[in-house]
């Protein structure tokens, strides 16, 4: 398998704080990459030295068979701290940030004009970005980040601030991208997300690699789940045998089970105590692998 | 480096739209325009003072009258027989009469009785002029009753004047003209023009410098262009658009000081051919003003990239702007002597070194001194720049409390990525 990007035993600290510690991981070329974790786990960090925005205290980090300073141009990077020179023109942007990715004047203008009418924004080509409502922007900062066609991709939390609309649309890039046989790696903390989308993730916990795989692999994992929708009181499913953890969202529920419990047997338990409208014995959710990992793993 | 042009010409782009880029650039000739045309105005609107004379010697005034009546324009003679003596403070008061004179009855003896009555002791234009004709008149009439000879008397009260004269390059005597008064204190201006350049377009760079940060555009520009290349690229598109209002300026001045007297047939009150035929002063004020810059927009551009806002940055900006201070406190002193102790000394502190060369430029300095004080300024120029990349590139990622002096010390001894 080719890989477009490896991490190598990569650490970094900022004074005695250690960000990222001792982590290795390679992604496949032409998948989806979640980076998951919880806020302050690492993610940001790992992606800012792969944009060799900061370097790592130890360890290699290769992007796409090179050095992350030699690959640079082949990447774009959307941060999750993102906004626009307010005074420039739209196609204007865009195109500044395609020659800084090395694109000749001419082709960044004409890719600028060409990426803006393809996202809808045709009619925006000569407008101040200031004048962009907040959708149009996070539109426009997209485009800037696939001006020069990049190889690999990286989102920082990508979906974080963004109406249901702008999910939908940056998924549909996501997506796109991936058809067109790009690398995508995409951090975030909402598991929903990257349940949906991604192939492979790593969950990421203080700095230490939790786990990685693809999503088949780490599910397979996991526990046996009963997820239900009921009504009335919860109380009763923590106390059954066989149930490790409860996942209550109030009216829906999500039972992790021990690997020995017997799944039908507590299912009858359930609809003699409660008012059960639907349910399913499952896979682990990605949230709960999440949770219960991160809930044992090294504090 | 390619890319830093990028950034520096995007710079330059967005200043150039800026209105304070025209305002800049319109402030010079603003500036002369005013410096030769608010006088006249004001002259051309001021009212002629009114004022009367009350003459007790009963002699005085007349001898003087001639003169006071060919003089409307400024002071306008009210006859003291059309006013009631008793309504003269009410006419002041009331802005109606400037000033009324009393001269005593006994003026060649003594001024007993003599009294000026204004309510605008400031302007003493009126009391000059007046009080020199009849100081005049009064000495000829004590000169008179003593007997003495009137000519004898001026010549007794002649002053000595000196004629002013300088020593040519050449070795011998000239005469001093206006030209050389105008050379010799065209530094100050230069210096003057210098300063401010310098100030606001480094504020510029600092106030850009945290606008990106705020604009979250950093880590996008980051992941293209390393903080080297983003800082030189800052400093350079800066950098120009002072050049280009410099420019401007120079063709400006041109314009006002050589085209248009020439097209209108007029000959300017004072003579800048010297400064403009002499391609010295402005090679130095622009030498002056790239190294200047290069120094100040180091500190700054470093001090920017630590800081969120603008409030923390004028908190951190204050030494800085003591030492910008120096050159405005020191320019006369030097100008009056370019040659002395205080400006030898100061020509040797990098901060200040621009601004006392330029200032000496009349009275050239030695060429070692020009030597020694430019490898200094370079020297120093190279070290802020040096500290000032390793400062911005962890600085301008950092967010929340601007660092500690220990914390900025300890980035400055960590090495710099091969990544430049």
């Amino acid at each position: 398998m080719q890989y477009s990007l490896t991490l190598e035993d990569v650490s970094k600290s900022f004074g005695t704080n250690i960000a990222v510690n001792h982590i290795s991981a390679a992604i496949p070329e032409g998948h989806i990459y979640g980076f998951l974790g919880p806020n302050g786990a690492g993610k940001t960090t790992t992606i800012r030295m792969i944009m060799s925005i900061l370097y790592p205290d130890a360890g290699r980090i290769t992007v796409l068979g090179g050095s992350p300073e030699r690959a640079k141009d082949r990447l774009g990077y959307l941060p999750e701290e993102k906004g626009l020179y307010k005074k420039m023109k739209t196609a204007e942007l865009v195109s500044y940030f395609g020659r800084l990715k090395g694109m000749k004047r001419q082709v960044s203008k004409d890719r600028a004009k060409q990426l803006l009418t393809q996202f809808g924004l045709g009619h925006c080509i000569d407008v101040r970005c200031d004048a962009l409502s907040k959708g149009m922007g996070q539109k426009v900062q997209i485009i800037s980040t696939l001006m020069h066609d990049p190889e690999l991709v990286i989102l920082d939390e990508p979906f974080s601030g963004l109406d249901p609309i702008n999910v939908e649309t940056v998924r549909t890039v996501i997506l796109d991208l991936k058809r067109a046989g790009r690398t995508v790696i995409f951090s975030t903390h909402v598991m929903e997300q990257a349940e949906q989308i991604c192939d492979s993730i790593l969950l990421i916990n203080q700095g230490h690699k939790v786990l990685d795989g693809t999503i088949e692999q780490v599910k397979k994992e996991g526990h046996q789940t009963i997820r239900l929708d009921y009504e009335g009181r919860p109380s009763a499913m923590a106390a059954l045998p066989g149930i490790v953890r409860v996942n209550d969202m109030g009216k829906r529920a999500e039972l992790s089970l021990a690997p020995d419990a017997d799944a039908r047997a507590i299912l009858k338990r359930l609809v003699s105590e409660m008012n059960i409208r639907t349910f399913s014995i499952n896979e682990p959710s990605l949230h709960e692998i999440f949770v219960r990992t991160v809930g044992e793993s090294p504090e | 480096m390619k890319r830093a042009f990028l950034v520096a010409a995007r710079e330059f782009m967005e200043n150039i739209r800026t209105k304070g880029f025209w305002i800049g650039i319109m402030m010079l000739p603003l500036m002369l325009v005013m410096i030769a045309t608010v006088p006249l105005l004001v002259e051309g609107t001021r009212e002629a003072k009114r004022f009367t004379v009350i003459d007790r010697s009963g002699w005085l005034l007349p001898r003087v009258m001639n003169e006071v009546s060919t003089n409307a324009a400024r002071f306008e003679y009210v006859d003291p027989a059309s006013i009631d003596p008793g309504d003269l403070n009410a006419l002041v008061s009331a802005g109606d009469l400037f000033a009324y004179f009393i001269i005593g009855p006994d003026p060649v003896k003594s001024s007993d009785g003599s009294r000026y009555v204004s309510n605008n002791l400031t302007d003493r234009d009126l009391v000059t002029w007046l009080g020199g004709l009849v100081n005049q008149e009064v000495r000829r009439e004590r000169l008179r009753q003593e007997n003495l000879d009137v000519a004898i008397a001026e010549w007794l009260s002649e002053p000595i004047t000196f004629v002013g004269v300088q020593i040519s390059k050449e070795g011998t005597e000239e005469q001093v003209r206006t030209k050389d008064v105008v050379r010799q204190w065209t530094p100050v201006v230069f210096v003057y023009l210098l300063w401010i350049s310098i100030l606001i377009n480094t504020q510029m760079l600092l106030t850009n410098t945290i606008e990106e940060k705020s604009n979250k555009l950093i880590e996008v520009l980051l992941s293209s262009i390393s903080p080297i290349a983003l800082m030189a690229g800052k400093i350079m598109g800066i950098a120009g658009t002072g050049l280009a209002v410099i420019g401007a300026w120079a063709l400006m001045a041109f314009g006002f000081f050589v085209v248009l007297p020439g097209l209108l047939d007029i000959s300017l009150p004072f003579d800048v051919s010297s400064v403009i035929s002499d391609p010295w002063f402005l090679t130095s004020f622009l030498v002056y003003f790239i190294l200047g810059y290069l120094l100040y927009a180091a500190l700054l551009v470093g001090l920017g990239s630590i800081c969120n806002n603008l409030k923390e940055a004028q908190n951190l900006m204050l030494p800085i702007q003591l030492v910008q201070m120096i050159p405005i406190f020191v320019m006369i002193p030097i100008g009056k002597d370019p040659g002395g102790t205080l400006a030898q000394v100061l020509s040797y502190v990098p901060p200040l070194t621009p601004f006392v060369m330029m200032n000496r430029a009349a009275a050239p300095p030695t060429t070692m001194e020009y030597v020694t004080t430019t490898i200094l300024l370079l020297v120093s120029i190279a070290a802020a720049l040096w500290f000032a990349a390793k400062i911005f590139r962890i600085g301008i990622l950092l967010t929340g409390k601007p660092p500690g002096l220990m914390e900025v010390l300890r980035w400055l001894r960590a090495p710099v990525s091969n990544n430049v």
